[in-house]
C-alpha cells in the first residue's frame, strides 16, 4: 500500500467567522500549520459575507453562536443562490453543542460538516477533509438550496462517510 | 434557480479541491497535525489571560442576573457567556471549566428553563468557575473540585429533567 499524499492547502482561502479573537487565533494557528496561507478572518457574520462577496474563498469555518446575527444566519445567506457570494462554498459550523437537533438544524441550512468545541488539531484536520471532499450534490428545491440532505449515500459513493461528525 | 412545485434540481457543485486533495488521513496529515498541536502549544502562555477575560464576562452577566434575576434578557447574556466557555475552557487547557459550564448551559439554555431556574445554583456555577480559574484547578484530578463539579450536575440534571428529551 503507498501512502496517501498529505493534503495541500497552500493555495486555498479560508475565513474563519468568530466573535472570539483569541479562538479566531488558534484556529488560525492550526490552519497555518495544514498549510493554509490564505485565512482570512470576520468577527461578524455581515464582514463575512462582504468579505466573501470580494475574494473567491474555499472554505468557510464559523461559529454558531454570535450576535447580532449566528452562524446559521450566515450559512443561510450563503444558500440563498439569488443573492448568496459563494452559494457553494463548504462551511463547518464550530459549537459548543452536539445534540442531533442542533446538527440537523445545520444540516437543513445547508452546512457540510459540524465541528464540536472543545477541538483538537486531528479533529479540525478530519472535518476539514471532509469538508472539502462532500461529494454530495447541491439540491435546489422551492424551499432548500445546499448538499443533499438525504442520509443514504448513493451508490457510487456508498464508502463515502456522512461529513457531519462530532469531534470530542 | 428554484423550481416551484417541490421539484428538485440537481447541482454537481464545483468543488475543485476535492481533485488536489484527495484520499483518507494519510501519514503526511498526521505530521501537519502534531505540527498544528505544537502551534496550539505556543500559544499557551495567553490561555490564562484569555480565560481570563471570558470568565470576567462570565461574573459581569452574573452580576446583573444576581440583582435582577435569569427570566430576560440578563439571563441570556449569562447563557451567552457560559456556552463561550463551554466551548473555550478545555481549549485553554481547564477542562473543568468545560464541564461547569456545560452543566450551567444546561440549566439556562432555553427561555422557559431560565423562568424556573434557581438564580443561587446558577451563581453557585459562576463561583465555582472562578475558584477553580484562580486556584489553577484544571480537572477533577482535584478531589474538591470534582465533588463540586457532581454535585452542580446533579442538581442542574434534576432541575432539567422536565425538559430532557433523551
Amino acid at each position: 500500500m503507498t501512502a496517501a499524499a498529505q493534503a495541500d492547502y497552500s493555495d486555498k482561502r479560508v475565513i474563519l467567522v468568530d466573535d472570539n479573537a483569541a479562538l479566531r487565533g488558534i484556529l488560525r494557528a492550526a490552519l497555518q500549520s495544514f498549510g493554509f496561507r490564505r485565512v482570512m478572518e470576520a468577527d461578524c457574520v455581515d464582514s463575512a459575507l462582504e468579505q466573501l462577496s470580494r475574494q473567491r474563498t474555499d472554505l468557510v469555518i464559523t461559529d454558531w453562536k454570535m450576535s447580532p446575527r449566528d452562524g446559521l444566519d450566515l450559512v443561510r445567506a450563503l444558500r440563498a443562490p439569488a443573492t448568496s457570494p459563494a452559494p457553494f462554498v463548504p462551511v463547518i459550523m464550530l459549537t459548543a453543542y452536539s445534540d442531533g437537533e442542533r446538527i440537523k438544524q445545520a444540516r437543513d441550512a445547508g452546512a457540510n460538516a459540524f465541528l464540536v468545541k472543545p477541538f483538537t488539531a486531528a479533529t479540525l484536520a478530519t472535518t476539514i477533509r471532509e469538508a472539502f471532499e462532500d461529494k454530495r450534490e447541491f439540491i435546489t428545491t422551492a424551499d432548500f438550496f445546499g448538499p443533499d440532505r438525504r442520509a443514504t449515500p448513493r451508490k457510487a459513493e456508498a464508502d463515502h462517510q456522512p461529513t457531519f461528525i462530532a469531534a470530542s | 434557480m428554484a423550481k416551484p412545485d417541490q421539484e428538485a434540481e440537481i447541482i454537481n457543485p464545483p468543488n475543485m479541491l476535492q481533485i488536489k486533495i484527495g484520499g483518507p488521513i494519510s501519514a503526511g496529515d498526521l505530521h501537519l497535525i502534531e505540527k498544528a498541536e505544537e502551534a496550539m502549544k505556543d500559544l499557551r502562555g495567553d490561555f490564562g489571560a484569555w480565560l481570563e477575560e471570558e470568565v470576567v464576562k462570565l461574573e459581569e452577566a452574573a452580576k446583573v442576573v444576581k440583582e435582577t434575576g435569569l427570566k430576560g434578557d440578563e439571563g441570556e447574556q449569562l447563557f451567552i457567556r457560559a456556552h463561550d466557555l463551554r466551548g473555550l475552557g478545555s481549549t485553554y487547557e481547564f477542562p473543568i471549566i468545560t464541564r461547569l459550564a456545560k452543566s450551567l448551559t444546561k440549566m439556562i439554555d432555553m427561555p422557559e428553563k431560565r423562568q424556573e431556574a434557581s438564580r443561587a445554583l446558577a451563581l453557585a456555577h459562576v463561583g465555582a468557575i472562578r475558584a477553580a480559574l484562580s486556584q489553577n484547578i484544571r480537572d477533577t484530578n482535584d478531589a474538591v473540585a470534582a465533588a463540586l463539579a457532581e454535585e452542580l450536575e446533579t442538581q442542574t440534571a434534576e432541575f432539567a429533567k422536565p425538559w430532557d428529551t433523551d
